[in-house]
């Protein structure tokens, strides 16, 4: 997949996006411009939408209305296994809980996209020890994610969803379930790596304090976009 | 700038603590002072020497004798035993919970609601004064290689504008029964 | 007593009522499962009551009607009940994790674990009792249809099956919960997939025992006449080696699997083997449950025929039997059908242990999708999971029935060599891959995003 970069406009872009899950409509016409290398934050109460949106950015489901442009490419355009394909390379995508296989050591979870990319096991392997290395993850390749402890776990997830080297990482809640000085060390952790390499970053979260790591905050409230305020 | 301590109160009992390293003279403890509290008010030096004057009038320092290093003649200052005494007592007394709200946001929205102003859009506009100083904080806490002291100190601003914030966002959502009742009042 | 117990009749319906879909579908298989079990005893059951040579029965070329044949069919309607045991098995899996934690819940509410255990108990014996009474009712009529006058003792042994099945449902239910109620606590917090950790499931075992206990005694008081030593070895003999088989069969399967997924998760290339390899390895014992039946099966097929063939020659090689042919074929076309009722209910079990598997894990399959790993690297690994274990096992237990075969072909010189049993295990495999694959539309349905959303 060619990297088709217009540099003028933002990397990734969702415009008048609305979605319903069954009678709820999550998403009424809601829009975000995401930079190539910035953090934003995406915030709001429960139920206003944020997931569904993040959903829609990254291809995970498709809106019902409105656009989603990445890198100059409509995402509603492509088919279900380029959708796919543009989330295993070009995306990384870390949840509250739960995206690593149990069954899995830490080592392999985080090799999982090398391999389905084609990377024979010990490249995997080792590209996989050197991330979780940068996360402080070290010495816990053998671990299984039920012997991890909850910031354990979620440096493994980002360390997987970092891995290919994505421009732009979906974090959904990912200090949900950390209490707050795990919260920090991953969020320290993310916002150093997603400058050192580049990587755009959309946060989704709840917490003011997890959202002062992001250069710009955007605020989300039943499904649109609400009314930002300019500090004076 | 948030001034994580306030009132000459502390002051002194900041001034002593450094004293209990060991004697310093003002412009050293000013300056160990905005080293160990990056994120407070910086001390003023003239705040320093009244400070200090006070702490030799109330028995609690002593002056220990005039240095000069090469450069300019300076007091040297060390605490007492009484000082030690006092500082020991007041680390360990506990700070009053705030009994009064007097809080310049909440008088804001209130008149704002009775002057029939805008409450909601001067929420706003504060609340992204306060993500602004927010992120501010967090770009210190996390550089690398912050130290202990200004990790703590913006931890303690941090969550102290983070419960600001969860009240502007609760009451933005209420403040349509807020108004009702100012109103009617 | 009756008051408490009809309030937790009330709560049992409350929670089931309360529960999602998969409580209908584990309640409708376990019901079935049930009506299976309860028809294949009350046939075992109705015969056993039957004293000497019985014309008034005329079914199947008079093979119920002499007591040495009737034993047989007893002995292959109780074997039946293994696989069935083996699909109720995984029925009370559906919905496990969940049931454990609503029972936990339970507990933290206030609920000694008396009243937990009655409820767990009644909700299993309640899906069992519809099974049982359908079935009993379905054969009380068929019973009436084809014996002139049923004895006594034939109905008290029906009625004691109808009763005693159901019984047994809820004695099993409450028993799989014995450790929510010691530490509630610990199976509410518990995230992750439910990790049973324990070897060849004792429950699969004790009913083993059960089954076989009960078999031995139906063949005893079937076979009339004197009873000497004689007569006790066969049947004796027949049970010990299906016991040891049964036992052996879960045994291998486990160990198979443990090997498989030890010796492929270090190699494995792919990334589809390695997810398959690595949940074998970390519960090998889950896969054995339903493997081991597939195993039984196996080996009783390939065995079966095998011996058909060779029983068959020497049959036609020495027609002065006396005997019409017909009567040895209903025989033989009887035991070839009740293998394939086996194998078709230990087909069942294992697709409800695919499906039971997918469903719990949706929301971290979901999320794998989510990020990017393909739909056909996740279907091949469930078809994987199935198929890596099962080929060594199915070699070994077709080469045991082939060698059963082989050897009743050598005593009875009939010299033929029993090649068409080596096609019986291939085509279990194939089966038992197609059955796994019944699975596939549940997991793109897993795979959906809005699977995310749970929790």
């Amino acid at each position: 997949m060619s990297n088709g970069d217009n540099t003028a406009g933002p990397l990734l872009a969702g415009r008048g996006l609305v979605k319903a899950h069954g009678r709820t409509e999550a998403l009424r016409g809601a829009g975000v411009e995401l930079n190539a290398g910035e953090i934003l934050a995406l915030t709001g109460p429960s139920g206003s939408g944020k997931s569904t949106l993040m959903h829609c950015l990254s291809g995970i489901v498709r809106p019902d209305a409105g656009t989603v442009t990445y890198a100059g490419r409509r995402l509603e355009e492509l088919p279900e296994e380029r959708l796919s394909e543009l989330r295993r390379t070009e995306f990384g995508v870390v949840f509250q809980f739960g995206q690593l296989i149990p069954e899995l050591t830490a080592a392999d979870n985080v090799a999982l996209p090398l391999m389905l990319a084609g990377a024979d096991r010990a490249t995997a392997r080792s590209a996989a020890a050197e991330w979780l290395e940068r996360f402080g993850a070290r010495g816990q390749e053998d671990l299984r994610p039920g012997e991890m402890s909850g910031g354990q776990a979620q440096r493994t997830a980002l360390a997987r969803a970092l891995v290919t080297g994505p421009r732009v990482v979906f974090a959904d809640e990912p200090t949900g379930a950390l209490d707050s000085l795990a919260g920090e060390q991953l969020m320290t952790a993310l916002v150093h790596t997603a400058r050192e390499t580049g990587t755009a970053v959309l946060l989704i979260t709840h917490d003011a304090q997890v959202a002062a790591y992001a250069d710009r905050e955007v605020r989300l409230r039943d499904g649109v976009l609400a009314p930002q305020g300019v500090a004076a | 700038m948030y001034a994580v301590h306030n009132g000459a109160m502390s002051t002194r009992h900041i001034l002593l603590g450094l004293l209990a390293s060991g004697p310093s003279h003002g412009y050293d403890l000013k300056r160990r002072h905005d080293e160990r509290f990056p994120q407070a008010r910086p001390l003023a030096y003239g705040q320093v020497y009244t400070t200090l004057q006070r702490l030799v009038r109330d028995g609690l320092a002593e002056v220990e004798g005039t240095g000069s290093d090469g450069g300019p003649e300076r007091t040297m200052y060390r605490a007492t035993d009484e000082g030690t005494r006092e500082l020991t007592c007041w680390a360990g007394e506990i700070a009053p919970p705030a009994p009064f709200v007097t809080n310049e946001i909440f008088a804001k929205v209130v008149v704002s609601i009775l002057a029939d102003g805008d409450p909601a859009a001067y929420l706003r506009a504060q609340r992204a004064a306060h993500m602004d100083r927010m992120r501010e904080l967090t770009a210190v806490k996390s550089a690398k290689g912050a130290d202990l002291a200004t990790v703590l100190s913006a931890d303690f601003a941090l969550n102290h504008l983070d419960a600001d914030l969860r009240w502007m966002t609760t009451t933005a959502d209420r403040l349509t029964t807020l108004t009702a009742e100012v109103d009617t009042a | 007593m009756t008051a408490s117990l009809t309030s937790d009749l009330r709560l049992a319906w409350r929670l089931t009522r309360g529960s999602d879909r998969r409580e209908g579908w584990r309640i409708a298989l376990t019901a079935t499962g049930a009506a299976l079990a309860t028809g294949f005893a009350l046939a075992a059951g109705a015969l056993a009551s039957l004293r000497g040579d019985h014309v008034s029965v005329s079914l199947a070329e008079g093979l119920l009607s002499r007591p040495g044949t009737r034993a047989g069919v007893i002995l292959a309607l109780l074997l039946l009940l293994v696989p069935v045991l083996g699909f109720l098995g995984q029925c009370a899996r559906i919905g496990a994790v969940h049931r454990d934690r609503r029972l936990a819940g339970l507990r933290l509410a206030g609920a000694t674990p008396g009243q937990v255990r009655r409820i767990a108990a009644l909700e299993t014996g309640l899906a069992c009792l519809l099974g049982s009474a359908v079935a009993t009712a379905a054969s009380v009529p068929v019973l009436l249809g084809t014996w002139e006058r049923p004895a006594v003792l034939t109905w008290v042994v029906l009625a004691l099956v109808a009763v005693s099945v159901p019984a047994l449902g809820a004695a099993t239910g409450a028993l799989a919960l014995r450790r929510v109620v010691a530490s509630p606590l610990g199976w509410v917090r518990r995230v992750g997939p439910a990790r049973s950790g324990r070897g060849p499931g004792r429950l699969f075992l004790v009913s083993l025992l059960l089954v076989a206990g009960l078999a031995l005694l139906a063949a005893n008081t079937t076979s009339a006449g004197p009873r000497g030593p004689m007569q006790l070895r066969t049947p004796m003999t027949v049970f010990a080696a299906l016991l040891g088989v049964g036992a052996g069969a879960v045994w291998l399967s486990g160990a198979v699997c443990r090997l498989v997924g030890r010796t492929l998760a270090g190699r494995a290339r792919s990334a589809a083997t390695l997810i398959a390899a690595e949940r074998l390895r970390d519960d090998p014992w889950a896969a054995a449950r339903t493997h081991a039946a597939v195993l039984l099966v196996t080996v009783m097929g390939t065995g079966f025929v095998g011996v058909r063939q060779a029983f068959l020659d020497t049959l036609y090689e020495d027609r002065q039997l006396g005997e019409s042919i017909t009567y040895y074929t209903t025989g033989l076309d009887l035991t070839a059908a009740a293998i394939a009722v086996g194998l078709v209910i230990t087909l069942s079990a294992l697709a409800v242990g695919t499906a039971e598997s997918l469903s719990t894990r949706r929301r971290g399959l979901a999320a794998q999708a989510a990020a990017g790993v393909q739909r056909a690297v996740l279907h091949r690994a469930l078809i994987l999971e199935t198929a890596l274990p099962l080929a060594p096992s199915l070699l070994v237990a077709g080469a045991g029935g082939a060698a059963v075969g082989a050897g009743y072909s050598a005593v009875t010189a009939s010299g033929s060599l029993p090649w068409a049993a080596l096609l019986v295990p291939l085509t279990v495999y194939a089966a038992c891959l197609l059955s796994a694959a019944t699975a596939l539309p549940l997991l793109r349905r897993t795979l959906r995003p809005s699977e995310l959303r749970h929790a």
